[in-house]
């Protein structure tokens, strides 16, 4: 469960930022008073073009970012008063996650493991369980450094699972990724749902949120643009594809 | 606690596999004393043997005077005298290095000589090639020597004749404190050096280089507490820190261990390694190496990667080297001014004790100066690393 509220975020500019964006105030605003909600067992996508704000609504939520004004609550716990539970109920995976290359699969879930406090026996069967799933255990004694991109994928969705959050948030899962390698994520996605997890995606790709969300915001220079239930988005679209809806409903605001 | 070893350990795994930090880290302060100590030991000596048994060429002008002299010379061994008839061109052959030096005798040599007043003769010589005029000096003095001899027995006087007094020189210093003085400073500088160096390499891809490869932002998500993070990170800097400067003090031991004919200065310098210098060297050294740590920190913690990091952090070497540089000054000392001056108090308190003229109170100084700056590293570390927009820029 996500709950957030009139949530904010303005970001203090020094001189060279100002000159280089024409900015005339000391602060921009990267996210604008937005409120949605996302239910368990569905999943929820965050719209937007680039430098629309998701990144950063997707970093407060997280607690990696505190707001500057308005709330959120993951999992019935505040993301300012009770950072730390947020965290232990979360998972966070982005396309640009990188991991240490020089320790092995095995290494890098354990160490995610113990800074969470999972206990020996859920780890090594949660483990066990992925290894399975994702066909990971040619690989899991090698340096991540040497995998392809594939299997460094494979590596970072089994540590983004291996405390088993009850919400997960994606920022722009599948960029910079193939097709093939990109269905390992939709599939986790999908897994998610079916588990009943909090799922929260961003993207701006219309083809991917119309293959897996349920619900639906669409933002754009830090406001909130539309939000509700991809049904009724596809009942009132006044174009013709998803994708023309989208860029008409950016462009009109 | 838990959560910090956590994390240093991780450190400490993914360092020590990274091939480029174990050869800096390691390999080079290792190999660093053995080949400097090799280098001052055996290479300075054979050069010093080469350079001796080399020819030296004198060219020589008589002008009609006799050639007693110099026939007197050239029978040392390693000298190839050469006539010249003309003074220009032997000064010009001198200026092209054709020959070593130039005599030139002036026209009343002889008759000074016989006279029994002083004659001279022109010596031309390069000052850029000094050491092949010092080597002739020597020849030149002892020459001397037999003249005056010669000329003190005509007047049946005895060679003391001249000096009419003698001074024994009665040193009351040990080498210890000779060598503590003159080089006791470049022990202490050379561990600085190598301690810098250890915590420069995991400091920036701990924090610029973790932020760089897009780890950083999953280790923020975990609930670990960030203070938890950076001090385990912190934990591992410092300690690259004191192992190299460990491996570079296990590399003179061996070396020193290795080179026998170095002879009483080598026993001097072994005897100088004291366990009781070796702990308060670490005493020292361990908040230095915080220090150290908790200055590159925030500059990594700030930069945008691995570069941007290492760009700013490699001037900043210079201000560690040249302050530790003043080790090297004879009659500069550990006083309660200096021993506020980070860097500089290591360097002569360590000397100090090299010397054994050690005082507890600046010793003393120079210690809560080191934790209290070692403090406001750590204070300034957590500030920055704590700071969103460093983080995540």
């Amino acid at each position: 469960m996500i709950k957030v509220q009139n949530l904010s975020k303005q970001f203090k500019l020094n001189k060279k930022q100002r000159k280089e964006s024409n900015a005339t105030g000391d602060y921009a605003v990267a996210v604008d008073k937005i409120s949605f909600e996302c239910q368990p067992g569905r999943i929820f996508s965050l719209l937007g073009p680039n430098g629309a704000g998701k990144t950063t609504t997707l970093r407060m939520i997280s607690t990696m970012v505190s707001p500057s004004s308005g709330s959120a609550e993951i999992a019935g716990y505040d993301i300012v008063k009770q950072a730390k539970e947020v965290r232990k109920n979360i998972g966070f995976l982005t396309g640009s996650t990188g991991l240490y290359e020089r320790l092995t699969p095995d290494e890098v879930l354990k160490y995610f493991a113990d800074l969470n406090d999972v206990s020996k026996s859920d780890f090594a069967e949660r483990k066990e369980r992925y290894y399975d799933l994702l066909d990971m255990h040619d690989f899991k004694n090698k340096k991540i450094g040497e995998l392809s991109t594939g299997m460094k994928q494979k590596v970072s969705i089994t540590r983004t699972m291996i405390h088993d959050p009850s919400v997960v948030v994606f920022d722009e899962p599948t960029s910079g990724l193939d097709v093939i390698t990109a269905e390992n994520i939709i599939k986790l996605i999908r897994d998610c749902k079916t588990a009943g997890k909090t799922v929260i995606f961003s993207s701006h790709i219309m083809s991917e949120v119309d293959l897996l969300c349920d619900d639906l915001a669409i933002i754009n220079k830090g406001k909130l643009l539309y939000t509700d239930t991809m049904k009724n988005f596809r009942a009132q679209m006044q174009t013709e594809s998803l994708t023309e809806e989208f860029i008409r409903i950016v462009r009109e605001n | 606690m838990k959560k910090i070893l956590i994390v240093a350990k991780k450190e400490f795994l993914d360092t020590f596999r990274d091939k480029r930090t174990l050869v800096r880290m390691i390999l080079i302060p290792l190999l660093a004393f053995p080949l400097i100590i090799n280098i001052m030991t055996t290479v300075q000596s054979s050069e010093m043997e080469k350079a001796a048994a080399k020819e030296l060429k004198i060219g020589y002008v008589l002008n009609n005077q006799s050639s007693e002299m110099i026939d007197s010379l050239a029978m040392s061994p390693n000298y190839n005298f050469i006539a010249y008839t003309d003074t220009a061109a032997l000064r010009a052959d001198v200026v092209s290095q054709e020959i070593n030096l130039g005599i030139g005798l002036t026209p009343t040599f002889d008759d000074d000589f016989n006279a029994g007043n002083q004659a001279s003769f022109d010596l031309f010589y390069r000052q850029a090639d000094s050491e092949e005029y010092d080597r002739f000096n020597v020849l030149l003095e002892k020459q001397e020597e037999r003249l005056i001899n010669k000329r003190l027995s005509e007047k049946s006087l005895a060679p003391m004749f001249i000096k009419p007094i003698k001074i024994n020189l009665l040193n009351q210093s040990s080498l210890k404190e000779v060598i503590g003085k003159y080089a006791g400073g470049i022990l202490p500088y050379l561990f600085m050096a190598f301690c810098f160096m250890g915590c420069m390499l995991p400091a920036i891809d701990l924090f610029a280089g973790e932020k760089e490869r897009g780890t950083l932002e999953t280790l923020l998500t975990t609930p670990v507490n960030r203070l938890h993070i950076l001090l385990g990170k912190m934990i591992v800097v410092t300690a690259f820190g004191l192992i190299s400067a460990t491996v570079a003090l296990i590399g003179l031991f061996l070396s020193l261990k290795m080179v026998k004919e170095g002879g009483e200065m080598m026993d001097v310098i072994s005897g100088m390694l004291s366990t009781e210098l070796i702990l308060t060297l670490y005493v020292l050294l361990i908040p230095l190496a915080i220090f150290f740590a908790g200055i590159m920190i925030p500059i990594s913690v700030y930069s945008r990667s691995f570069k941007e990091a290492q760009s700013i952090l490699t001037p900043l070497n210079m201000a560690v080297i040249l302050p530790a540089m003043v080790g090297f000054i004879p009659g500069i000392e550990l006083n309660a001014t200096l021993a506020f001056v980070p860097i500089v108090n290591v360097v002569l308190a360590t000397k100090a004790i090299i010397a054994g003229n050690i005082e507890m109170i600046p010793l003393a100084i120079t210690f809560i100066t080191l934790i209290a700056l070692a403090a406001i590293a750590v204070f300034i570390s957590v500030r920055q690393f704590g700071k969103e927009t460093n983080v995540l820029r």
